[in-house]
Parts: C-alpha cells; sequence; structure tokens
C-alpha cells in the first residue's frame, strides 16, 4: 500500500458513492414517493443530497477554530523570550530566519514532551489524572506549567458549557471519555477544598486526548490538531509580536514545510509511552523559564 | 571425572551491578552494611569524615575501568541510605561514553537510591561526556520518604564531547531519566519529579542536535529537595528572581560603567556568566527546586555552579569540602 493506492482507493469511493446515490434516486423514483416530489415543485431529477460530513468532522472544525476560548492567544510558547535572548540579531539571521528556527524546535519540543500525554489518554481515557500528574510531575518550570493548566481548564470549561450535552446525546450516555472527562472535574473541583499534596491540575495535553475522543475523532486528527493548534498560537503570536504580518503567518501556516514538520514529528512519538517522554531542545526549558524575567513581556508564556 | 565441588557459595552478582547499604550504629558511626561491586563498575569509599556540624558522613566514588562506558557496557547500581544517614556520591572525571559499533548497542547506567528518614544524599558528579557515534541511556531513580523527610541533591549533567576533536553533539543518542517518587512498597511509588532529556542524531526530516543545542555546550539539572537543603533551595530561587531584568536596555552593563572602581562581586559574577554565554532558570515545583543551566563550555558552567554553591554554603557544612570534587 502506498500513495498511488491511496489516490485509487479514494477514486473508487468517489465512484461508489456516486453509484449509492443514483441508485437512491432511481429508487425512489421508482417508488414514486409523493410528498418528496411535491416538497422538490415535482422537478424530475430530484436527487436528494447526502454530505459525507459527520458531526465528528463537525467537531474537528471547532476545535482546530482560532475561536475556541482556550486564551491560546496569551502564549507564545517561549517565543518572546526567545526573540529576547537573541538580541541583537546574530549575523547570517534574519528575524524571519530566527522565527523559522524556533517554530521547527517548539513543534518538535511539544512533541515529545506532550503529545505522548495526549495520545496515551486518548487511547485509555481512564488513564486520565495518573497522566495529569506525570504531565505536571514532567514540566519543569513554572512558566509552561501555568500556561499548560490554563488551556486545559479553559478546555474543560468549554466541554462542560458547551460541547458536553451534545456529545451525549449523539454518543449515548456510554461513553467511557465523558464520564471520564466529569470525574476529573469534580475531582478538580473538590481538589481545591482538600490538602492533597499534589491536587489534580488539569493540563492541556491529557484532557485533550479525552476530549478528542468524547467527540468522535479520532487518534490521527487529535494529535494532528493538537501540533497544529501549537503552531497556530505560535504563529499568532509572532504576528502580535510583529516578527512577521498575517499574509506571512498564513503562508507559513498553508506551507508544505509545516505539514511535513507537524507530520513527521507526530510519527516520531506515535509509539513513545508518557514514561519515556523528554525534551530534545535542551535550551526550551532555559528560554520558557526565563520568560520570568523579561523587562517588558506582552505574553504569559 | 568431575571437578571437585566449589566450597564456596556460587557468586549471585552479575556484571556491572553494585549495591551499598549504609546504616548508621549508635552512637553515630556510619558503617556500609553492603558494598559490592562487579567490573566494569568500580565502588571506592574512603573512611567517613566529619562534617561542620559534627556528623559522620560518607562518600563514595562511582568509577568505571578506562573512565567510561564502552559500547554495550550495562552499569546498574543500587544505594540504600538509612535513616538519618549522609553520603556524597561522586565520580573521578567525567564519564566518558565511547562509540558505538551501531546505534542497537547501547551503554546503560541504571541507579536506584532509596533515601531513608532524615538522610540525605549529595550526588555532585562530573558530566557525562558522549562521544561522536556514542548511544547511552541512564535511569537514575531517587524514592524518598511520602512525609517529606528525605533530602535530595542531585547534579545531572552532559556535555558536547571532544571538541578539542571538533566533536559538538555528534553523539547519536543520549537519553537521560531522573525520576523522584515516593517509597511505596506495593507499587513504584507517586511520581514527584520526573526530569527527561532525550538528544538524537536520527531525525532526517528534523533540525539537527546541533540547532537544537543553539550553540551550547554544556547542559545540565540540578534537583533541589527536603529539609536538609531547604535554606539552599530558597537561596537559589533568590538568586535566580534577583537576576538583572532581560530588555531592550542592558541595565547590568549600565549600572557597572557608573561605577567604574566599585564594581561589586556579585556584577563581576554576572558578566562573567554574560561572557560564559551561561543562561540558567530556577523554579518550585511540587516541593522541589529545580534549577536548570547550560553553557557555551564546561568550565564556565563548573565555575558558575561552585560559586553559587559555596556562596551558600549548606553543602561545605553538612558534607564538607570534599563534595565539591567534582566541581574543581
Amino acid at each position: 500500500m502506498d500513495a498511488s493506492d491511496a489516490d485509487a482507493l479514494r477514486e473508487r469511493v468517489l465512484e461508489l458513492e456516486t453509484q449509492l446515490q443514483t441508485s437512491k434516486a432511481l429508487l425512489r423514483r421508482i417508488e414514486g414517493s409523493k410528498p418528496e416530489s411535491q416538497a422538490t415543485g415535482g422537478r424530475p431529477f430530484a436527487v436528494q443530497i447526502s454530505l459525507p460530513l459527520s458531526s465528528a468532522t463537525h467537531n474537528l472544525m471547532l476545535l482546530s477554530d482560532s475561536a475556541l476560548p482556550l486564551g491560546s492567544f496569551a502564549y507564545s510558547s517561549g517565543l518572546e523570550s526567545f526573540l529576547a535572548h537573541h538580541k541583537p540579531i546574530p549575523s547570517g539571521h534574519s528575524s524571519l530566519s530566527l522565527f523559522h528556527k524556533f517554530l521547527a524546535l517548539s513543534i518538535q519540543s511539544v512533541a515529545y514532551t506532550n503529545v505522548p500525554y495526549a495520545l496515551a489518554a486518548f487511547r485509555d481515557p481512564l488513564d486520565l489524572m495518573d497522566l495529569d500528574n506525570d504531565l505536571d510531575a514532567s514540566t519543569p518550570c513554572n512558566v509552561a506549567r501555568r500556561a499548560s493548566i490554563a488551556q486545559g481548564r479553559a478546555l474543560l470549561g468549554v466541554w462542560e458549557k458547551a460541547f458536553a450535552a451534545p456529545a451525549r446525546t449523539q454518543r449515548g450516555e456510554d461513553s467511557e471519555a465523558a464520564a471520564a472527562i466529569e470525574v476529573f472535574a469534580r475531582d478538580l473541583k473538590l481538589g481545591v477544598l482538600s490538602s492533597e499534596p499534589f491536587p489534580v491540575n488539569g493540563h492541556l495535553a491529557p484532557l485533550w486526548g479525552v476530549v478528542c475522543l468524547a467527540l468522535g475523532l479520532n487518534l490521527e486528527e487529535s494529535g494532528y490538531l493538537f501540533l497544529l493548534n501549537h503552531a497556530k498560537a505560535v504563529l499568532s503570536a509572532a504576528v502580535r509580536a510583529s516578527v512577521m504580518g498575517p499574509y506571512m503567518a498564513q503562508t507559513i501556516l498553508a506551507g508544505h514545510g509545516l505539514q511535513d514538520l507537524i507530520r513527521h514529528s507526530l510519527e516520531k512519538v506515535w509509539f513513545l509511552q508518557p514514561e519515556d517522554a523528554g525534551q530534545v531542545v535542551p535550551p526550551m526549558d532555559l528560554w520558557v523559564g526565563r520568560h520570568e524575567m523579561l523587562y517588558s513581556r506582552i505574553f504569559n508564556s | 571425572m568431575s571437578l571437585p565441588k566449589s566450597p564456596f557459595a556460587p557468586s549471585s552478582s552479575l556484571p556491572g551491578t553494585g549495591e551499598l547499604v549504609l546504616c548508621l550504629l549508635p552512637p553515630g558511626k556510619q558503617v556500609l552494611q553492603t558494598f559490592t561491586y562487579q567490573y566494569p563498575l568500580k565502588l571506592i569509599a574512603p573512611d567517613p569524615h566529619h562534617s561542620g556540624d559534627d556528623k559522620h558522613v560518607t562518600i563514595a566514588f562511582l568509577l568505571t575501568y578506562g573512565g567510561g562506558l564502552v559500547g554495550g557496557d550495562q552499569i546498574s547500581l543500587k544505594i540504600e541510605l538509612q535513616d538519618a544517614t549522609r553520603l556524597v556520591l561522586l565520580t573521578q572525571g567525567s564519564t566518558k561514553i565511547f562509540k558505538s559499533p551501531n546505534r542497537s548497542v547501547v551503554s546503560r547506567q541504571v541507579l536506584d537510591v532509596r533515601v531513608g528518614s532524615l538522610a540525605a544524599l549529595c550526588y555532585l558528579p562530573d558530566p557525562t561526556q558522549p562521544f561522536a557515534e556514542s548511544v547511552y541511556e541512564q535511569r537514575q531513580t531517587f524514592y524518598v520518604e511520602p512525609n517529606g523527610s528525605s533530602s535530595l541533591l542531585v547534579l545531572d549533567w552532559v556535555s558536547e564531547g571532544r571538541r578539542a576533536r571538533g566533536e559538538s553533539w555528534t553523539l547519536w543518542n543520549w537519553n537521560g531519566r531522573n525520576e523522584v517518587r515516593e517509597i511505596d512498597e506495593r507499587s513504584k511509588g507517586r511520581l514527584l519529579l520526573r526530569d527527561a532529556v532525550s538528544l538524537h542524531q536520527d531525525d532526517p526530516g528534523a533540525t539537527e542536535l546541533p540547532g537544537k543545542t543553539d550553540n551550547m555546550g554544556v547542559f545540565g539539572t540540578l534537583i533541589v529537595y527536603g529539609p536538609v537543603f531547604k535554606e539552599l533551595a530558597e537561596f537559589l530561587v533568590q538568586e535566580f528572581s534577583s537576576q538583572p531584568r532581560i530588555g531592550a536596555k542592558n541595565w547590568a552593563v549600565n549600572e557597572t560603567s557608573a561605577q567604574n572602581e566599585g564594581t561589586t562581586h556579585a556584577e563581576l559574577a554576572r558578566q562573567r556568566e554574560q561572557q560564559d554565554g551561561l543562561l540558567w532558570t530556577a523554579a518550585n515545583v511540587r516541593g522541589f527546586v529545580l534549577v536548570k543551566f547550560g553553557a557555551t563550555e564546561l568550565d564556565g558552567a563548573k565555575r558558575w555552579l561552585r560559586e553559587l554553591l559555596k556562596k551558600e554554603g549548606t553543602i561545605e557544612k553538612t558534607f564538607g569540602h570534599q563534595a565539591f570534587l567534582c566541581l574543581r
């Protein structure tokens, strides 16, 4: 199986779908379903259109929307600090080439430190609590920790307020993922009151995996979207930090370079267990950690 | 005719394994209850000395034949610090990781340390030095009492290789993981802290290793935990937060030029850090203080760390000047 096979299969699917729709239309005509022919004004070739877009695709679009209220725009994931640490701009670099370097490093770093937790939570939502604790123990600096927790809790809030009810009617009461999130949310609220030394935190990556599962996305989409959203957040930070304009940012987002990088990074960590996750870009921890020391800042991380 | 049976019990030790159990005998004498090792691991423990507060401190040197690990060497050391003991764990020179015949031959070091109640471990080794085309994995796990009465100071650092031979991060794989867990007889114990770094050269599509390290020649982590190191931990966080701010204007340099003659010690240290390309952060994470640092050259990092730890003084007082042997 390779790319040419995929193309052939895609063609075949299209062909079959067309056949299906034509057969359906013919069947309807033979059966002479009267109310429908009245509704369509008696046009002879009225074909009932069925869009091959599931509610999972709808949810995928919602989760990839930059208007999803996670507050990701408030975090630059170390970009602001990175730029401050490379002032004056070293010879042979421009601020754009520096940014490209940072974006590549940032995606790889997030892929190796966070994505394994998102994938593991998707594969087994009952592990959510342990994954949350382990990711908290593995996040070495306060700045990154704050950013991850703030966005994770925001995602939990969006789930409770907006996604939970439709997901329940759609997928029935027996969704393991939805139940896991519910228990997690309850423990998070109780954790504020208890004196437990290591309460539930609400990091983004594991919650992301479980929310994607509950909304019917598949594992590949969840992982890819996690990295794509990260790239989008870094790019939007770059626009606001005046590294580039919005069209340039969109050009990078649409480019093959970014797609390949995300795909490649995801493939690398596909089977990486959370306990083997680790930092692959050591200076990243230093830049993110030293964000607190910037004299002036426009982002929270 | 068969050989006569050996009168000695068969050896139960495996190559590269070692065990060290430190206990306290009344009225305050530290004894090594168990002290075994097998080639290629070697341990040396001189007689315990007295610290500044008049308690016994035992030093153990963790050595390997040839000063490093040849491709495929496996070392596994178990250490137990029983209640109220103090151990300094050191090395003699950097641990060299030699070239591997291929990527699947992994040199490995496993260290399991159990730190009892009121016991304190001070582990300040030399850095590991991975040569070109080396493959290395390091797993260090520290088990502490759930009530927070154990103390721990762990340094883990890695350098770029043999710079004199033009090696700068030309290794194949370097994989280090430090974990601190609660002592729990029934399970692995709750994970309190994990610090994992993974450097690898096998990504054709990804950024090359020298690009990922951003011209730095050494990276390290210092983990500080427990009542013995409480003041040190506070000092480190304080020292970090009092660093000059990073901004468009360089505040630190401006100040020194204003009072040319009376440059203070702190300002000199800061200038030096700048020359050494030293970057560091300190953070309070789940009851630990975690310091991460990087510098252009090993000497710069060594000098900075030694001066920082000496300035505070806890280590010298509790473990003696010998604890700084690897930072000289």
